[in-house]
């Protein structure tokens, strides 16, 4: 790698790093979650990006150059078709094939207790030994081409578990080439490493969806609550093994369902694993980016009782003004530049806005920049710049 | 009505198998199925009010649907016996391209429990049919559902399908989901940013009531 690059790098990753431990860098640093933007701007299609990961890299790799960002996500258009294709996986829709070419992969909720991936008298089994469970009974369901135990094998069966598994290998490899990439090319930081769940968003989202999970908490709730527990120890060790190893990024926490139940009901469900698995990440030197989606304020007080700089708290919808004054004193701060400004908003109108964030929440460090949801291709390409602006114009220390 | 509110007590207080044993047991002793019916849907609006006072959540508002839904068809076909009065038609779908669908579920329970006739079609619409439904039904209100940034293209699809078609000055367009604002409903085109699905009821009302 040119010295230069190598330069441009660590320069990069000692801002990143010092602005998410609640320090004041440099300046500002950019880390930018950018999906099928990036794809737009280097003029492929959603499907392109999606089906080839190559494109996906390529795509990201273009935007950290052209808009100069610290850190960004080698490709946030993460479900590559090849793996859900080998399984014959039931739940994402994916551009191209069920959907049309240019809007994002989705997640298809079941709409009843029929089409639950996981049933409501299937808690029992879940609990006893989630492996087992996840392995024989939930992956054959969510599968087209996987036959559950006791059914006659066949043929597609052994070649879904061979392919997704080669596909597996192929797509992670390739992602570690993307980040060596990305930092040789471009001298950016790949931002994040390490998946959590909380274990109430596993069972919501992916198991029992959310509707039936909305009627098990009252008829089931102590059900609910021991799957919880039983999730945790495994989401743990899924984060652990996927963080990074010089404890430099965080592990990311992708939440989900969260803002959507009562206080008893958070405090019950959701909060207690989730915090669990924080406190061991941070006990093991991993922090965590926090990425609240919608709006996570009403329950700040929860998220201020986790040690101090264990956490990167990410706003989406809330008030970053706000939560700021709250929690700004304990962790550093990312995103809250709204997503329908730089769909709908001027260059001035987002550097406007942006200057604001970073001359209070920014004031003392702490904050990293970034939009509040994942940038699709509704942002227009002068806006994004304009974020790049802003932070060059009054990001500086 | 006095002390016959005991179904209503039941369901606004989320007590499954209390509301299936009172219903059972009203419907054994003889009590009208419009009155039962009434406690039903009342209890239904006083838990909206609930929710809108941030004391009852999304949860609560499906688990109330799942309760309604098993007690209805404990009244079995007497329920259809009572002519119910339209509050008016709405239109309700996912903009094209755009697969979630609970929020929009959730819109077309509310409205229909408010006494709409909810004209449903699914989700990720394409243009043509919501100009399609409009024309047919004669609905003054289409209802839009949009949960991610880039189906913002779609909304503004459709409300150029509407204006292309002619109908525009005929329909009111509200817009709804998680990544929506009110910013977002200006700049399609669209009438109103409804927050939740009260909201969305509300502004069907307003429109109904002119």
């Amino acid at each position: 790698m040119a010295e230069d690059m190598e330069n441009l790098y660590q320069e990069r990753l000692k801002r990143y790093t010092t602005a998410m431990r609640n320090e004041k860098p440099d300046r500002v640093p950019i880390r930018i979650f950018a999906a099928e933007f990036a794809a737009k701007y280097a003029g492929y299609t959603s499907q392109e990006v999606t089906h080839e990961y190559d494109k996906a890299f390529e795509a990201v790799r273009r935007c950290a150059k052209d808009f100069s960002w610290d850190a960004t996500v080698i490709n946030m258009v993460y479900v590559w078709s090849g793996l859900v294709d080998h399984f014959g996986q039931k739940y994402y829709k994916v551009p191209g094939i069920e959907l049309p070419p240019d809007v994002g992969f989705q997640y298809f909720e079941p709409a009843d207790e029929e089409g639950a991936f996981m049933k409501e008298d299937e808690y029992d089994a879940l609990i006893d030994s989630p492996t087992e469970y996840l392995a024989n009974i939930w992956m054959p369901r969510i599968s087209r081409n996987l036959v559950p135990i006791g059914t006659p094998n066949t043929f597609r069966n052994n070649m879904a578990w061979l392919k997704g598994g080669i596909s597996m290998m192929a797509y992670f490899g390739a992602c570690g080439e993307a980040v060596a990439r990305l930092k040789s090319e471009c001298g950016t930081v790949s931002a994040i490493a390490g998946i959590i769940k909380a274990p109430f968003d596993i069972l919501s989202d992916k198991l029992r969806g959310f509707r039936q999970v909305s009627i098990d908490v009252y008829r089931q709730p102590d059900k609910v609550e021991k799957a919880c527990e039983a999730l945790m120890p495994y989401l743990l060790q899924n984060a652990m093994v996927t963080s990074d190893p010089t404890r430099k990024v965080p592990a990311t926490v992708w939440l989900h369902r969260g803002t959507m139940f009562s206080k008893d009901m958070y405090e019950r469900f959701f909060w207690p694993t989730l915090k669990e698995i924080i406190l061991q990440l941070w006990k093991n030197g991993i922090q965590t980016l926090w990425y609240g989606e919608g709006s996570w304020s009403k329950w700040l007080k929860y998220t201020a009782e986790l040690p101090e700089k264990s956490i990167v708290y990410h706003v989406d919808k809330e008030d970053i003004f706000e939560a700021h004054k709250q929690i700004g004193d304990k962790f550093a701060i990312s995103g809250g530049i709204p997503n329908d400004l730089l769909a709908f908003g001027t260059p001035r109108e987002v550097k406007e806005y942006c200057k604001k964030v970073i001359q209070t929440v920014g004031k003392d460090g702490g904050y990293i920049m970034d939009a509040s949801a994942i940038i699709q291709s509704d942002a227009k390409a002068e806006n994004m710049k304009a974020i790049t602006e802003a932070v060059l114009e009054y990001g500086v220390y | 009505m006095g002390e016959n509110r005991d179904i209503y007590k039941a369901l606004v207080s989320l007590k499954e198998k209390e509301v299936k044993s009172l219903v059972s047991q009203k419907i054994e002793e003889g009590m009208p199925v419009d009155d039962i019916m009434d406690q039903l849907q009342e209890a239904l609006i006083e838990i909206g009010n609930r929710f809108e006072k941030e004391e009852y959540f999304i949860p609560d508002l499906i688990y109330s649907g799942a309760i309604m839904k098993d007690a209805v068809a404990l009244l079995g076909p007497l329920s259809d016996d009572k002519s119910r009065s339209s509050k008016g038609k709405v239109v309700v779908g996912t903009v094209f391209g755009d697969v979630h669908d609970i929020g929009k579920g959730l819109l077309v329970m509310i409205l229909s429990n408010a006494g709409f006739e909810v004209i449903d079609l699914g989700v990720s619409v394409e243009p043509k049919k919501f100009v399609d439904a409009i024309k047919e039904s004669g609905a003054k209100v289409v209802g839009m559902s949009c949960l991610l940034t880039i189906s913002f293209g779609a909304i503004i699809d459709t409300v150029n399908a509407i204006k292309e078609a002619g109908i525009r000055e005929n329909v009111a367009i509200m817009v709804g989901g998680a990544p929506v604002t009110d910013l977002v409903a200006e700049k399609t085109g669209c009438d109103y940013y409804g927050k939740d699905a009260f909201s969305g009821v509300k502004f069907a009302s307003d429109v109904y009531a002119k």
